[in-house]
């Protein structure tokens, strides 16, 4: 059954951050405001309001739109059609995201600092060296 | 000089920190601005220079005598 699921237990803090990890991970389509409504395309999905909307077919999300929900907290929580988690970006689309944001997460981080970055890949990991 | 590791997993996305060079709780300073981004850790840990005194907090101590 094809129905939207809410992620609560991945969040995303800074809404600069996250669009900008989404960019990096290949969604060129982002609509971003307030209550914005996420498409309805089976009657299973819930209406959702979000405040980012990855429009459905954008990387691989056949079913529906993927949304970012902000909650109370000021974080946001994604949200993806049941049937979507393994297609979007071929069931990677959490992983490359969080894996986008953190590294956007050093740059800043990085900034803040005013150090300078030094970054490898080794065996399925990235390392970043923050040197200030 | 002080140096801050990023490990991130790209099978999980999980990412791991780890302050060094910095002593004393000015390392604590480098993990807020982090947890400001990304949230409370799921597994928090101080290394051994945690409670090294840092070259600057005489200075603090000097203040408040004061």
């Amino acid at each position: 059954m094809s129905k939207y699921l809410t992620f609560t237990d991945v969040v995303f803090k800074d809404r600069d951050l996250l669009v900008t990890a989404l960019e990096d991970i290949g969604c060129s389509q982002i609509r971003q405001g307030e209550n914005l409504e996420m498409g309805s395309y089976y009657s299973e999905q819930s209406k959702q309001k979000v405040a980012i909307v990855i429009p459905r077919n954008s990387i691989g999300n056949r079913y529906g739109d993927i949304g970012f929900e902000r909650a109370e907290s000021g974080d946001y929580i994604p949200i993806i059609d049941d049937f979507d988690r393994s297609r979007a970006l071929n069931g990677r689309f959490i992983t490359q995201l969080r894996t986008a944001y953190n590294e956007r997460v050093v740059k800043r981080v990085a900034a803040r600092l005013c150090g300078t970055i030094h970054r490898t890949v080794e065996g399925g990991v990235v390392k970043i060296k923050v040197r200030y | 000089m002080p140096e801050v590791n990023f490990t991130i997993d790209i099978q999980t996305g999980e990412m791991e920190m780890k302050v060094e060079g910095i002593k004393g709780s000015q390392c604590a300073d480098v993990a807020k601005i982090v947890t400001e981004l990304i949230g409370i850790p799921e597994r928090e840990e101080n290394t051994s220079e945690y409670y090294e005194r840092s070259n600057v907090r005489p200075q603090i101590h000097n203040k408040k005598k004061v």
